[in-house]
């Protein structure tokens, strides 16, 4: 009964907060540039017009193309699964760990870097092949840095990781967690398409990536892809989150009310994570493409720092 | 069913992989006919030995030994042995064996009346028979015959379509590099015998000195990773699979390179046991370099089979690293850890099997609609050839460790292992494992670069040639050949715990330590998932929830916004009007990010050649890239240059021509030997 609840309360908290996410940096990018920018709710909007239209599929195409939707969307909420917003119900133990959390989205790329060259077309191979080389450098860190996390605590459960943080009370005064922090700040970054790795607002050939993959997108097709983006966003910032600034040791009463609280932290906590992002945004550039090897590696660096402060210096 | 013995499966299974090997040569000239006779013998042949292994593996308590023939020279002597770990491999080849016959009577079409049909039987089915005694083999000598016989049919079978010089040359290359692997194991299995008086590997070697012991090491490391094809000694392997008929690659490349796997083990961690640490860190990096320089090499690559070779390079890697990580722990007392990388090895090393035969089987069956190998000709197979892309894809899903398949699994317990591994204090050991960690990550995330690539270039997107756009689905029997083996890796990979059951025993037997306790998981269904170190996993959840959501979703969307209508129309041309095949992403241009990152490994140039005037609309353009294979040009080819120039030099000083001399050099000989027996004795 708990997993039930768990499973319910998770998605619902995710799929209604997903699209508010990218909402909050739009307009926060919007107002450092003196724009008044699009409503917060915009992206809602968006999916519910999309989700409603006919599609045009190119007539090159194949299964692969009309498949890559679904199976990007349901493993985005897979790996959302694994990932609990908050610690109030306890998931059972949910089987997956956080290494299972990381192939579960390279299920996801791998079909969307694949629908992309099913058309034939050349934005759709550029994208995939430059998202290749971004993932491919990128990954190392993530896992160097899910590595450390893990270690502290001799697990790699995120539940498990999540609730001994909590004992840690402030997990980023920690020299290691510091470093893995700003690691992994950068992961999500790259792995979210957003400045200085890639640009999402923009539609010019030179610079784009995720959306180059699904340029030949359309009606309910797109609104499927594009909500599985904001979901592995929203995953990936829980994460952090979750992990570096775990919350629920502080709320005392239990039950119902404090499965509220717990959740109305949560949702701060996003709200002010989206702000420091869409700042990072506004006040940098997009990188030359071949520069964002540079990023991989200090990215890998700040990682590697972590677990030899760890592991190999002590406590 | 005493009858069904272990023994009567084993030895019936190599009568009938005898027997399919001589009946290939007696109807010489009925191609049609030898070929069925003799793949269906291989069929029967390989159930019998699946049968055996399974046997071994789930009942027996005791080792298989069948002394087959005494003669009267000592140590010449014919014996067969079949414990849990020989088993295990038996069972991985027979796996591979079935589905590549069945492939084969399909396969074996485009060769009729064309080729001598006959001789390659005989030598395929030659080629399984000697790499069954080498598994099976009960000592030093007969290893080592088997050994040899195996490195020659698999040279002839290289060389099979040795019109092309190119296959000549990857032939050549092969018997060279595998013979210097060779020469090295003949010299640690001297020391063995000159140590311990008898070639009977299953005295124990611990009684050793430690300087010898560590001289056998070196020697079999470089013996057996040259077979095993890693870096350094890999530069045979990325031309002989793509040289030999798509069968043979997959034999080659999905049993017979693992020949070293069991040799290592084997000789070095049964024969020679594992105390010294280094030995598991020599390995370790080996395999480090293997899986990253492996899968960046077979990203670049062009031509499919070669990059499915050198992702054999990559996944040798893995399980090296496996391996590694086993060995240091074993040596440090840490058994637990051992066992768990141990098993990880293991596993790696049968879904390898599986899932490379698959991509191998199915490059053969593109190259068979296709006649070529090149990616650049390729493009929309999918349209043309749908059940082989459908195959392919689950291979490809799984060499790249993607859920559900059976990549992941061991990519996993690797993983777990490392983690396991990792204890706060040892720092040497630790900043090994987490760069084995960064490597398998890197390496993971390019091998599905690499795939992606191979699969998007030559099945999806508009063809690039003639053939490719009427290309036809291959023969029934073909695409069953691959479909077992991919079905074998979706299995293997939702139902783990199959596998690892018996890869438990092998491990029990090599450790004494069960991993069973740490293994917990319900066999076939569903809640309890697989725990490693308290750390658990469930595949069967995970594809539950995958295609739930997935179903869900279509279902909701359907019912609250009606059908999705279609409207089929050109891929997007920025408004031009005539996209063409060209336009798309070429497979070297896919690479070229990675390329271009990686410059110091590849050593990349671009030619770009330009006619007419130099304007922006040249009458033709044409654009080339080259790389170079570092480790021919900076180590191989110095190397080979200067024993080269020597012996061009010295044969002048030691081979004058003249009998006189060599009269002189045999008195010398036998004079000093005269004089070493009398100052010995």
């Amino acid at each position: 009964m708990t997993t039930f609840i768990y499973i319910v309360l998770q998605l619902a908290v995710i799929i209604l907060l997903a699209p508010l996410v990218n909402g909050i940096i739009k307009k926060v990018k919007a107002l450092t540039q003196k724009r008044r920018g699009a409503p917060v709710l915009q992206m809602y909007f968006d999916l519910y017009k999309l989700l409603g239209k006919s599609s045009v599929v190119s007539e090159v195409t194949s299964w692969v193309f009309s498949a890559a939707p679904f199976i990007v969307f349901s493993s985005a909420l897979t790996a959302a699964l694994l990932v609990p917003v908050t610690t109030f119900v306890r998931p059972l133990a949910f089987p997956g760990d956080i290494i299972m959390l990381v192939y579960i989205f390279a299920l996801g790329r791998f079909f969307m870097s694949l629908a992309a060259l099913d058309a034939g077309g050349t934005f759709g191979g550029m994208g995939s092949s430059r998202e290749a080389m971004i993932s491919s450098l990128i990954e190392p860190s993530l896992l160097v840095s899910v590595f450390t996390v893990g270690l502290t605590f001799q697990s790699t459960s995120i539940d498990e990781i999540m609730r001994a943080m909590q004992g840690v009370g402030f997990p980023l005064l920690r020299p290691a967690f510091t470093l893995t922090f700003i690691a992994m700040f950068i992961i999500i970054i790259a792995e979210t398409s957003r400045i200085p790795v890639d640009d999402p607002s923009t539609h010019l050939e030179l610079t784009m990536v995720h959306e180059a993959m699904i340029l030949e997108y359309s009606g309910r097709q797109l609104a499927l892809m594009e909500f599985g983006a904001a979901i592995k966003q929203l995953v990936f910032m829980t994460l952090l989150v979750n992990l570096f600034l775990p919350h629920d040791q502080f709320i005392a009463c239990p039950g119902i009310g404090g499965l509220a609280l717990s959740l109305a932290i949560y949702v701060l906590k996003i709200i002010g994570l989206s702000v420091l992002i869409a700042a990072f945004e506004a006040s940098t550039v997009k990188f030359r493409f071949f520069s964002i090897p540079n990023l991989a590696a200090l990215s890998f660096i700040l990682s590697f720092l972590g677990f030899l402060q760890f592991f190999v210096l002590g406590r | 069913m005493e009858v069904l013995t272990v023994k009567f499966l084993l030895s019936a299974s190599m009568v009938l992989y005898l027997f399919a090997a001589l009946a290939a040569l007696v109807f010489l000239k009925r191609h049609r006919l030898c070929s069925i006779l003799s793949s269906a013998t291989c069929i029967a042949a390989s159930l019998f030995g699946l049968a055996a292994a399974l046997r071994q593996l789930l009942f027996a308590d005791s080792k298989l030994v069948m002394n087959l023939w005494q003669s009267n020279i000592p140590f010449l002597q014919l014996n067969l042995s079949m414990d849990a770990l020989s088993a295990f491999f038996v069972l991985g080849l027979s796996l591979l064996v079935f589905c590549v016959s069945i492939y084969s009577i399909g396969y074996m079409r485009h060769y009729y009346g064309k080729r001598n049909v006959a001789l390659f039987h005989f030598l395929y089915a030659g080629f399984i028979l000697t790499m069954l005694l080498v598994f099976t083999a009960g000592n030093a000598v007969v290893f080592f015959v088997f050994w040899e016989a195996m490195a020659v049919t698999s040279y002839f079978l290289v060389s099979f379509e040795s019109e092309e010089s190119e296959n000549q040359r990857a032939g050549i290359l092969y018997i060279v590099m595998t013979h210097i692997g060779t020469a090295f194991l003949m010299i640690a299995f001297m020391m063995m015998f000159s140590f311990t008086g008898t070639f009977d590997f299953s005295a124990a070697g611990a009684a050793l000195p430690q300087n010898a012991r560590n001289l056998m090491f070196v020697f079999f490391l470089i013996g057996f990773g040259t077979k095993a094809g890693v870096i350094p000694f890999h530069i045979w392997l990325p031309y002989a699979h793509p040289a030999a008929p798509s069968t043979i690659s997959a034999l080659m490349s999905g049993i017979m390179i693992k020949t070293a796997i069991y040799g290592l083990l084997r000789f070095v961690f049964i024969y020679l046991g594992v105390e010294t640490t280094w030995w598991g860190m020599a390995i370790l990096i080996m395999g480090l370099f293997s899986a990253v320089l492996g899968v960046a090499y077979a990203y670049i690559e062009q031509n499919i089979k070669r990059m499915l070779a050198y992702s054999s390079i990559e996944n040798m890697g893995i399980i090296f690293i496996g391996l590694g990580v086993s060995f240091m722990a074993f040596s440090e007392g840490l058994v637990l850890v051992g066992a768990l990388a141990l098993t990880a090895a293991l596993l790696h090393t049968i879904n390898h099997t599986l899932f490379k035969g698959s991509l191998f089987l199915g490059a053969g069956s593109i190259q068979y609609a296709v006649h070529s190998k090149n990616m650049e000709e390729m493009g929309g197979l999918i349209k043309r050839m749908p059940i082989t892309a459908l195959f392919f894809l689950g291979g490809a899903l799984s060499v790249s460790a993607m859920l559900p398949f059976n990549g992941f699994i061991s990519e996993w317990l690797t993983y777990q292992s490392i983690f396991a591994g990792i204890i706060p204090g040892q720092a040497a050991e630790n900043i090994l494992f987490i760069f084995a960690v960064a490597a398998l990550a890197l390496s993971g995330a390019l091998a599905a670069a690499c795939f992606i690539k191979l699969f998007g270039i030559s099945f999806l997107g508009l063809p690039r040639s003639e053939q490719a756009s009427s290309a036809q689905e291959v023969p029934l029997s073909m695409s069953m050949g691959s479909g077992i083996l991919t079905a074998f890796c979706l299995l293997s990979g939702i139902f783990p715990l199959y596998m690892l059951n018996l890869i438990n025993k092998v491990v029990l037997e090599l450790s004494n330590q069960p991993i069973t306790g740490q293994l917990q998981g319900n066999l076939f269904f569903i809640y309890y998932p697989l725990t490693i170190h308290g750390n658990m996993i469930s595949p069967q959840v995970i594809v539950i929830a995958l295609t739930v959501i997935a179903g869900a979703a279509f279902l909701m969307l359907r019912l609250i916004f009606g059908k999705q209508s279609e409207r089929r129309y050109g891929t997007w041309d920025c408004g031009y009007e005539s996209l063409s095949p060209r336009m798309q992403y070429s497979a070297a241009a896919f690479s070229k990010p990675i390329r271009v990152v990686f410059k110091i490994m590849f050593k990349s140039s671009r030619n770009l050649k330009i006619k007419g005037a130099l304007t922006y609309h040249p009458d033709s353009m044409e654009y080339s890239v080259t790389t170079v294979s570092v480790f021919e040009k900076y180590i191989y080819d110095p190397v080979f240059r200067l024993a080269t120039a020597f012996s061009s030099k010295a044969k002048f000083m030691i081979q004058t021509g003249s009998v006189h001399t060599y009269l002189l050099y045999i008195f010398m000989t036998v004079l000093i030997l005269m004089l070493y027996n009398r100052v010995a004795g």
